[in-house]
């Protein structure tokens, strides 16, 4: 082959890569959600493991979701408040601070903080736990990984996030109310008022909530599935985190486009 | 008994290459050879945890290759298994690990898995660790917990991968001679590779020795020592010339 035609190749030999690659992603990842889904109707998994993934997931994650939501709420009141001020909108803060955090902000930050600990934690102890033989070691012992491994974890980070959504988009309420007084000198009482006038409805609040599951649906998937997927020894584990984080993210943006488009 | 038929097994190059073995029943049967000769892949095989790409692996009589995900699984309650790197789950504490197979595979009163979790402990001269964690402790006392638990089931078949790398010579005579006295008192049929050949050979029954992905010599031990094949005379009596 020559060099002009082998140059001429790389860029569709690259993409061609990368098709293939994703396919092999997601197939994997749709491969995964079938086994744990299977295990799910049988409630055939282990209930101590989801039981230890819960606390260390969910209970060890809280203090990174509050300093998270806090801030949240007052980045929000930070960037209204030039607006607030030019119309003297003080009464639409709560409803534009709630409206931007229910149904997006709130779910979307608290699925990347999840991602970045929880879901690269997963795939890195999964994937070290391949390379050490530990994985082999279960099916060795007659235990089904997915069973004990994958589907606690999964129920693990979808719970996790769904119920640090919540938490999140209550404290970053109050964080919105916090700064809108002591920025805007809007009393929370107003706030409140703005939050609760009928703008705002349970549908702001399911949408928000319904995008957390499907992000923690993502995460569990692209972390389990690249964890238990390692090759390489060490190095591999570190690629794997790599996927997972970069995967994941790419995953929450593309399906809070679609999810937003499809509810409304 | 364990019985491998032309097992083929390549990953990119062939690893191994036509394996014909045969381990008598209650036979201690040690596999040696050089680094990267394909022993370690052999024992997954044998395990049903790697698919060769040609052959045939009967275990008792049952084909192993044949089964089903499920009949696998409940097949491998058969098999105790001690991995080249231990494989100790580093999120349980040592008594939870040696447990582990107890408390998963049988129904057993909690009193007895303790006490027989303390017993496989005090056989390899760990009493006491019971709540250490795996990463708290050295190479050697690893390899000690994972013997601990792959004998705790008291399986009849029994596979080893490298039992004793990593500790000092005293110890690691004393493992070789705890497997021998367990595999004597079960009765268990036992595959076992290492390359600490001067101890492991003082408890095999048999010898088999693997060279380039081929079986190259299968004897017993008496006639490893003999033999004037000259890869395994020089690697039995660890020459440094010759064609290995």
């Amino acid at each position: 082959m020559s060099p002009s035609s082998s140059s001429t190749l790389t860029p569709f030999a690259a993409l061609g890569g990368f098709f293939l690659s994703t396919a092999e992603n997601v197939g994997g990842m749709g491969g995964m959600l079938g086994r744990i889904v299977t295990r799910l109707v049988r409630l055939n998994f282990d209930a101590s493991e989801l039981l230890r993934n819960l606390y260390k997931m969910g209970v060890k994650s809280l203090p990174i979701v509050v300093v998270t939501a806090l801030f949240t709420g007052g980045i929000m009141v930070i960037q209204a408040a030039p607006i607030v001020q030019r119309y003297g909108a003080q009464g639409l803060l709560g409803w534009g601070a709630g409206f931007g955090t229910l149904r997006e902000i709130g779910p979307l930050l608290t699925a990347l903080m999840i991602s970045g600990r929880v879901g690269a934690n997963n795939t890195a102890e999964l994937g070290t736990m391949v390379v050490t033989e530990q994985i082999d070691a279960l099916r060795a012992l007659a235990i089904d990984p997915i069973n004990f491994l994958i589907v606690p974890r999964f129920i693990g980070i979808v719970t996790t996030l769904f119920l640090s959504t919540v938490f999140a988009d209550v404290l970053a309420l109050g964080g919105a109310a916090y700064a809108g007084y002591g920025i805007l000198g809007v009393e929370p009482a107003v706030f409140y008022n703005g939050l609760t006038s009928g703008l705002l409805g349970l549908g702001d609040v399911f949408h928000g909530l319904i995008k957390s599951v499907v992000f923690g649906v993502v995460i569990a998937l692209a972390s389990c599935q690249f964890g238990i997927a390692t090759s390489g020894g060490a190095p591999g584990v570190g690629r794997a985190v790599n996927a997972t984080v970069v995967v994941s993210a790419a995953g929450i943006f593309v399906l809070d486009y679609l999810v937003s488009f499809a509810i409304g | 008994m364990i019985e491998l038929r032309g097992i083929v097994k390549s990953f990119g190059r062939p690893v191994l290459r036509d394996i014909t073995m045969h381990v008598p029943a209650g036979c201690l049967y040690g596999l040696i050879g050089p680094g990267a000769s394909g022993k370690s892949v052999l024992l997954k095989i044998v395990t049903g945890l790697m698919r060769p790409d040609a052959g045939s692996v009967h275990i008792d009589g049952r084909d192993v290759l044949s089964m089903t995900d499920l009949e696998l699984q409940e097949f491998r309650k058969r098999i105790g298994m001690l991995f080249q790197n231990n494989a100790l789950f580093d999120f349980m504490t040592v008594a939870e690990n040696i447990a582990f197979p107890l408390r998963r595979l049988f129904d057993l009163p909690e009193p007895e898995i303790r006490e027989r979790v303390a017993e496989r402990l005090a056989c390899v001269s760990l009493p006491g660790f019971e709540g250490r964690m795996p990463s708290g402790l050295s190479g050697g006392q690893k390899k000690r917990v994972g013997v601990a638990r792959a004998t705790v089931i008291q399986a009849p078949i029994v596979l080893y991968d490298e039992p004793a790398a990593g500790l000092d010579p005293v110890t690691s005579q004393k493992i070789f001679d705890l497997l021998r006295a367990e595999q004597q008192a079960s009765g268990a049929t036992v595959l076992m590779v290492s390359s600490d050949l001067d101890r492991m050979l003082t408890v095999t029954d048999r010898v088999g020795m693997m060279y380039k992905g081929r079986l190259i010599f299968d004897g017993t031990t008496a006639e490893a020592y003999a033999s004037d094949d000259p890869f395994v005379h020089q690697f039995v009596h660890g020459i440094p010339e010759g064609p290995l």
